[in-house]
């Protein structure tokens, strides 16, 4: 982009021609007036000792009588053109008209020529503003092509750094979620630690509890081997249970046992948990009623329904559908799990299931405290959940995602929070 | 330079006088113009002045003509010194073949003479001239004041630099011609490396200088 103007360079004091300076229509006026004195001719002549203004008649067959006066006109010092005056015959103060018109005409010629300098110098500040209007103006342009293509670099360093941010965000979601495997572990040691904490003081307490027990039978052996009198085997071993406290001992070990018992139950519900989420059994696929299964599961979630709970269903007949049943049947009692823990009374629950063409569609609403807008996206992912460490695997969900999923479903959460949450399950049968 | 047309046997220099505001510039080239044999010179042209501040230059031309029949032409410009008229100061430098620089002797001054002279050499660069190259010659003017700045300090300050320095007043008129001669001889120089002009158009460094600076006969 280099459009430079057409350049008329002005140098300062430039050497000029008279033509440059004087112009005919402006001496004229001046030579005429010699004329009405009676001088036959007046001419001004150049440097080159060309005509460039000239009056009157040419006196060239009056030889003899005839006088001629030059002077020279001069520009900056320098005799640059010449004053011709010419009479055919004598006439006074030639000499002086003459002098009188060379001063004039000097006069103007100088004047001139101030006027052009001054000029020239106005010219030459005012082309180099102009210039630097152009090359301001150049460089602005300079500087608007750099930003466009800045602009278009930045477009491809946006993408750039976009896609760069992604995989950077897809990193930290893999961190996050072995950061959340880390808080499953956690949980997960929470939820077996406890009833393995009790399962193994309970068994101490047993083991305690069963010496004593030993003991009690070793004086009945003892006391039966010497022959004691029954009244005497009585009396003894009835102090001896006292001192054991053998009756507490074994109401205490009912307890004990049972409690540990639960303990193991609940381990194990974690385990197979756990082992349903990471697909460990290779479960055989097999036929499913939903239909039927849905009752089942509603039924058997009766006694930890909140008060004044409020269960509508509507489960139309289903064709069967072949999946891996325990894993399905964990998908909606996860559902309906949370559906039963959403609210903490005046429950309203409704389930619906049908068939549409070849998919299998069931919902689940409830009326409880629904999930917060920023939490929704999270809902899926493992270990997610809102409840404290310990109340919840937060694999409820994800197992149950895993689960349709495998099944070739899907699933959708609707949610509100404060209002309710609807999940929507798409099973495809056959 | 203006011009040298070989043909036609003619060469235009230019040599300009430089320096702060009221430094005496204008005041040089009237007191040359006094001095000056009339037939050797021109008549001094003062384009419009304000109170004595040039506006656009002062111009007072010379004539010498060599016996090889070489006309030379040397044009002496003086500059507007006031900051505002920088541009017209630019205009002026363009294609000067020797700049002379006026500087004002009294102390108050010396911070402004160094403007004025970093303002020349800037304006020099942008015109394309090397101010290494180019002859140029110091004037400290107006000796006659008091409180100025000692001739012994302004030697030890400028000699190292090689140039001429010389002391003046413009008022008074001295000094002025010897400035004026030093800047012709150091013109003759330069121009004589880049023309020859003594073997090719017999101009004779003496006769030249010896010419544009005669005095009138008093
Ligand atoms: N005392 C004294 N005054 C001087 C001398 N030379 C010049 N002046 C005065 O200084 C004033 C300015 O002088 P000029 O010659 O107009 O200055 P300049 O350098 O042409 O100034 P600009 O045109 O504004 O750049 C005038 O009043 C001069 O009389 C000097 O040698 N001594
Ligand atoms: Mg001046």
């Amino acid at each position: 982009m280099t459009e430079s103007p057409t350049h008329i360079e002005f140098i300062i004091g430039e050497e000029k021609r008279l033509s440059d300076i004087v112009g005919k229509l402006e001496i004229e006026p001046l030579l005429r007036s010699a004329l009405k004195l009676g001088i036959n001719r007046v001419a001004l002549l150049d440097e080159d000792e060309r005509v460039l203004v000239a009056l009157g008649e040419s006196i060239v067959e009056q030889q003899g009588m005839c006088s001629e006066i030059r002077l020279p006109i001069l520009v900056e010092g320098e005799p640059k053109g010449t004053l011709l005056l010419a009479s055919a015959g004598q006439i006074p103060g030639l000499e002086a008209i003459a002098r009188l018109l060379q001063d004039s005409l000097q006069l103007t010629v100088t004047n001139n020529l101030k006027r052009m300098l001054t000029t020239e110098v106005h010219t030459s500040i005012v082309q180099e503003s102009y210039e630097q209007l152009v090359s301001t103006n150049h460089r602005l342009m300079e500087s608007e092509r750099r930003y466009r293509t800045l602009a278009r670099d930045l477009e491809i360093k946006v993408k750039e750094r976009t896609a760069e941010l992604q995989q950077a965000y897809q990193r930290m979601l893999q961190q996050e979620k072995l950061a959340a495997v880390g808080q499953l572990a956690a949980g997960m040691a929470h939820e077996i630690n406890t009833p393995l904490g009790f399962i193994h003081s309970n068994l101490n307490s047993f083991a305690k509890y069963q010496n004593r027990m030993a003991e009690m039978l070793g004086l009945y052996r003892l006391l039966l081997a010497k022959e004691t009198s029954p009244e005497t085997i009585k009396q003894q071993t009835e102090q001896r249970w006292k001192e054991l406290k053998l009756d507490f001992l074994l109401e205490d070990s009912g307890v004990l046992l049972g409690q540990s018992l639960e303990g193991a139950d609940r381990i194990a519900t974690i385990v197979a948990q756990l082992k349903g989420f990471a697909h460990l059994d290779g479960m055989e696929q097999q036929s499913m009623d939903l239909q039927h299964e849905l009752k089942q599961l509603l039924a058997g979630l009766a006694p930890q329904l909140p008060p004044n709970s409020r269960i509508t269903t509507d489960l139309q007949p289903l064709p069967p559908l072949v999946c891996r049943v325990p894993l399905l049947l964990q998908a909606f009692a996860n559902i309906l799990d949370n559906a039963i823990k959403s609210r903490s009374e005046g429950l309203e629950l409704t389930v619906y299931a049908r068939q549409e063409s070849d998919l299998i569609l069931v919902a689940i609403s409830d009326n409880g405290c629904g999930i917060p807008a920023e939490n929704l996206p999270h809902i899926f992912e493992p270990f997610f959940t809102t409840r404290p460490v310990g109340s919840g695997s937060g694999m409820g969900l994800t197992v149950a995602r895993e689960a349709i999923i495998g099944a070739g479903g899907s699933i959708e959460v609707e949610s509100l929070a404060g209002q309710g949450t609807t999940c929507r399950v798409t099973l495809p049968h056959g | 330079m203006i011009e040298f047309d070989e043909a036609q046997k003619r060469l235009v220099l230019k040599l300009v006088y430089y320096g702060p505001a009221l430094s005496g510039k204008t005041t040089n080239l009237l007191c040359l113009h006094d001095t000056l044999q009339q037939d050797g010179r021109g008549e001094l042209m003062m384009l419009d002045t304000t109170e004595d501040r040039t506006i656009y230059f002062d111009l007072l031309p010379f004539f010498y003509v060599a016996p090889s029949g070489l006309k030379i032409k040397l044009k002496v410009y003086t500059v507007p010194g006031q900051v505002r008229h920088d541009a017209t100061r630019k205009a002026v430098l363009q294609r000067a073949d020797g700049v002379v620089f006026i500087a004002d002797s009294q102390i108050s001054q010396q911070s402004i003479n160094a403007e004025s002279f970093a303002n020349l050499e800037q304006n020099l660069s942008l015109v394309g001239l090397d101010l290494e190259k180019l002859p140029l010659v110091i004037q400290f003017n107006k000796r006659d004041l008091s409180e100025l700045v000692t001739e012994e300090e302004l030697r030890t300050t400028w000699e190292p630099t090689g140039l001429p320095v010389l002391m003046a007043s413009a008022l008074q008129g001295w000094g002025v011609l010897e400035t004026f001669q030093a800047a012709v001889e150091g013109l003759f120089d330069s121009l004589d490396q880049k023309l020859q002009l003594l073997e090719r158009f017999q101009v004779d460094r003496d006769d030249f200088v010896a010419t544009l600076t005669k005095a009138k006969k008093l």
